[in-house]
C-alpha cells in the first residue's frame, strides 16, 4: 500500500503538468523547499530561510497576518454582499432583511462582513502598538512604519463607509455624528464634508458615495498598501527580531 | 632590471615588495552578515507556511463562531427626522466624540487627531537609533517607562473626564470668559500639561545623562494609546441616553451600548 502511494506520488511529481505548473520536485529537502519559495507568486513573499527568533509566537503574535485573513475574508465576503444589495435609500434597508431572511447564509455572510470589520480594525491597532513597542520601525523600516500608519488611516475609512451601507438608524446617525466633526475643520471642513456627502446631510449622494468608496476605491488602496507593506517586510530584512544579537538572545535564555 | 616573482611569473620593479594587492580603503557598513551572530535560521518552508495556515485556519473558525453566536445589528429604517438618542459614531471613532464632550470641535474632531497622526508619522524619523529594535520595550527600563505612564495615564484620564464632566469650565465660566479660551485654550493647556508631565518627570528621574529618544518615544506613545484606551471606552461603554455618564449596567431607557457595534 505504501508502495503504491509512493509510486503514484512519484509519477504526479515527475509528470509533464506538475512540473510544468510547479517547476520543482516534491519539497522534502533544502533544494525543493528553496525552489518553491523562489518559484512561487504567493510564496515569494517569504525568504527562502527564516530566523528562528522571528517565527516565536511571542514576538509578533500573528497580529498582521491575522489583520490580512480579515482584509481576505471582507473581500470574499463583500463580493457576496454585493450580489444582494442596491445602493439605493429606497432599497438598501430592505435588502439588508431579505439577506438575512430569505437568502441561504445571508445572515451568516452579513456576520461575518460585521465582525470581521471590528476585527480587522481591533487587529490593526493591535499590530501597530506590537510594531511600536518592539521598536521594529526603527531604521531600516522608517518608511513601512509609515505605510502601516496610512494602512491603518485606511483600514478605518474602509470600514466607516461601510457603517453607512445597511441604511438603518444606527448607520445613518453614526455616519452624520462622523461627517458633522469634519466640518469643524477651519478652511476646508464644510467643503470636504460635501465632498464626501455630496449634499448638506446623509442621503442619497451619500450612500452612493460611501458605496463606491468601500466596493472599490478603499479596498485598491488597501491592497495596493499591504502589497507594498509586505514587500518591504521582506525588502527590509525580514521581522525586526532578526536584529537581535544572538549574545543578547542567549543573555535572555539563561544559556 | 626587474624582479620576476617565482610564483607567478610576474615583473616587480626593484622597489616593489611584490605585493599583487592592497588595501584601498576602510568601509564602515552592514553587509548581510555584519554584526551576525552564528547563522539560527531554518527553511522557511514549511514551518512558515504552517503557521501561517494555522493562524488563517484560526482565525476564521474564531470569526465564523462569533458569527453564528452573535447577529450584526439591524435598527430600524433610517429617518432623518427621529433622532437616535444617544447618536454614537462607530466604536474606533469614540475617542473622538468623547473629546468633542471636553473641547471645541475644531481642536477635538481637527487639531489633536492630525497631531497624532504627525506624530506617528514622525516616531521613526526622532527616534532613529538601531538599538533595542526587535526587542520588546528596548530594556529593563524601557518595560519599567511603559508601565508606569501606563498607569499614569488611566488615572489622569479617568480623572480628566470624570472632572472635566462635573465641572466643565465651558459651562461654568461661559458668562465670565470669551469661548476661545473655556473651549479651546483652557483644554489645551490641560491636556498639553497631562501629556507632558510624564516627559518631565522622565527627565528628572534619568540620573547622569539626558533621556534617549526611544524613551522619550515609549512615555509619548503610551500616553497616546492609553488615552485612546480610556476616551473610546467612555465614549462607547460609559455614555448614555443624552450622552451623560452611566454605570454600563445601568444605563436608562433599556440603551445596552454593545447594540451598536
Amino acid at each position: 500500500m505504501k508502495n503504491l502511494v509512493q509510486n503514484i506520488m512519484e509519477k504526479v511529481v515527475n509528470s509533464r503538468p506538475w512540473k510544468a505548473i510547479f517547476r520543482h520536485g516534491w519539497p522534502d529537502n533544502p533544494l525543493d523547499r528553496s525552489l518553491i519559495m523562489t518559484s512561487n507568486l504567493f510564496l515569494h513573499l517569504h525568504p527562502v530561510r527564516v530566523n528562528r527568533k522571528s517565527i516565536k509566537a511571542s514576538y509578533s503574535m500573528g497580529l498582521g497576518i491575522i489583520t490580512t485573513v480579515m482584509f481576505t475574508i471582507l473581500s470574499i465576503t463583500g463580493i457576496f454582499l454585493m450580489f444582494f444589495y442596491v445602493p439605493s435609500t429606497e432599497l438598501a434597508y430592505f435588502d439588508i432583511i431579505k439577506l438575512q431572511t430569505k437568502v441561504p447564509f445571508g445572515q451568516l455572510l452579513r456576520n461575518m462582513h460585521r465582525w470581521g470589520a471590528h476585527m480587522m480594525v481591533l487587529t490593526s491597532i493591535l499590530h501597530m502598538v506590537r510594531v511600536f513597542y518592539t521598536g521594529a520601525y526603527k531604521p531600516p523600516r522608517e518608511f513601512n512604519w509609515n505605510i502601516g500608519v496610512l494602512l491603518f488611516i485606511t483600514t478605518l475609512g474602509g470600514s466607516f463607509t461601510g457603517y453607512l451601507l445597511p441604511w438603518d438608524q444606527l448607520a445613518f446617525w453614526a455616519i452624520t455624528v462622523g461627517t458633522s466633526v469634519a466640518a469643524y475643520e477651519p478652511l476646508m471642513g464644510k467643503t470636504i464634508k460635501k465632498i464626501l456627502l455630496g449634499g448638506p446631510e446623509v442621503g442619497q449622494a451619500a450612500l452612493t458615495r460611501f458605496y463606491a468608496l468601500h466596493i472599490m476605491v478603499i479596498p485598491a488602496i488597501l491592497f495596493i498598501l499591504i502589497g507594498v507593506h509586505i514587500w518591504r517586510v521582506r525588502k527590509d530584512g525580514g521581522l525586526a527580531a532578526t536584529d537581535i544579537k544572538d549574545d543578547d538572545m542567549e543573555a535572555e535564555n539563561g544559556e | 632590471m626587474a624582479n620576476k616573482d617565482k610564483g607567478t611569473g610576474y615583473r616587480f620593479s626593484k622597489k616593489s615588495s611584490g605585493k599583487t594587492y592592497s588595501l584601498v580603503e576602510i568601509v564602515k557598513s552592514d553587509t548581510t552578515m555584519a554584526n551576525k551572530g552564528p547563522d539560527n535560521t531554518v527553511l522557511a518552508f514549511p514551518i512558515v507556511a504552517i503557521l501561517e495556515l494555522i493562524i488563517a485556519l484560526g482565525s476564521t473558525l474564531f470569526l465564523v463562531l462569533f458569527s453564528l453566536l452573535k447577529n450584526a445589528p439591524l435598527e430600524e429604517h433610517a429617518n432623518a427626522i427621529i433622532t437616535t438618542d444617544p447618536a454614537k459614531a462607530p466604536w474606533y471613532l469614540m475617542g473622538l466624540q468623547e473629546m468633542l464632550e471636553h473641547m471645541h470641535p475644531t481642536l477635538a474632531g481637527i487639531a489633536l487627531p492630525t497631531l497624532a497622526v504627525l506624530f506617528l508619522m514622525v516616531i521613526p524619523y526622532i527616534d532613529h537609533s538601531k538599538e533595542g529594535s526587535g526587542v520588546w520595550f528596548t530594556s529593563e527600563r524601557g518595560k519599567k517607562i511603559t508601565k508606569w505612564t501606563a498607569i499614569y495615564t488611566v488615572i489622569v484620564m479617568i480623572a480628566f473626564v470624570v472632572l472635566d464632566n462635573a465641572f466643565p469650565p465651558r459651562e461654568l465660566l461661559r458668562d465670565v470668559l470669551p469661548n476661545l479660551i473655556t473651549q479651546s485654550l483652557i483644554p489645551l493647556t490641560v491636556m498639553t500639561f497631562l501629556v507632558l508631565l510624564p516627559v518631565f518627570i522622565l527627565m528628572k528621574t534619568t540620573k547622569e545623562r539626558k533621556p534617549t529618544a526611544r524613551e522619550v518615544m515609549l512615555v509619548l506613545f503610551t500616553v497616546l494609546f492609553f488615552t485612546g484606551i480610556v476616551l473610546t471606552l467612555t465614549g462607547f461603554l460609559f455614555r448614555g441616553p443624552g450622552f451623560h455618564l452611566y454605570w454600563p449596567w445601568d444605563m436608562p431607557n433599556g440603551y445596552n451600548p454593545f447594540d451598536g457595534l
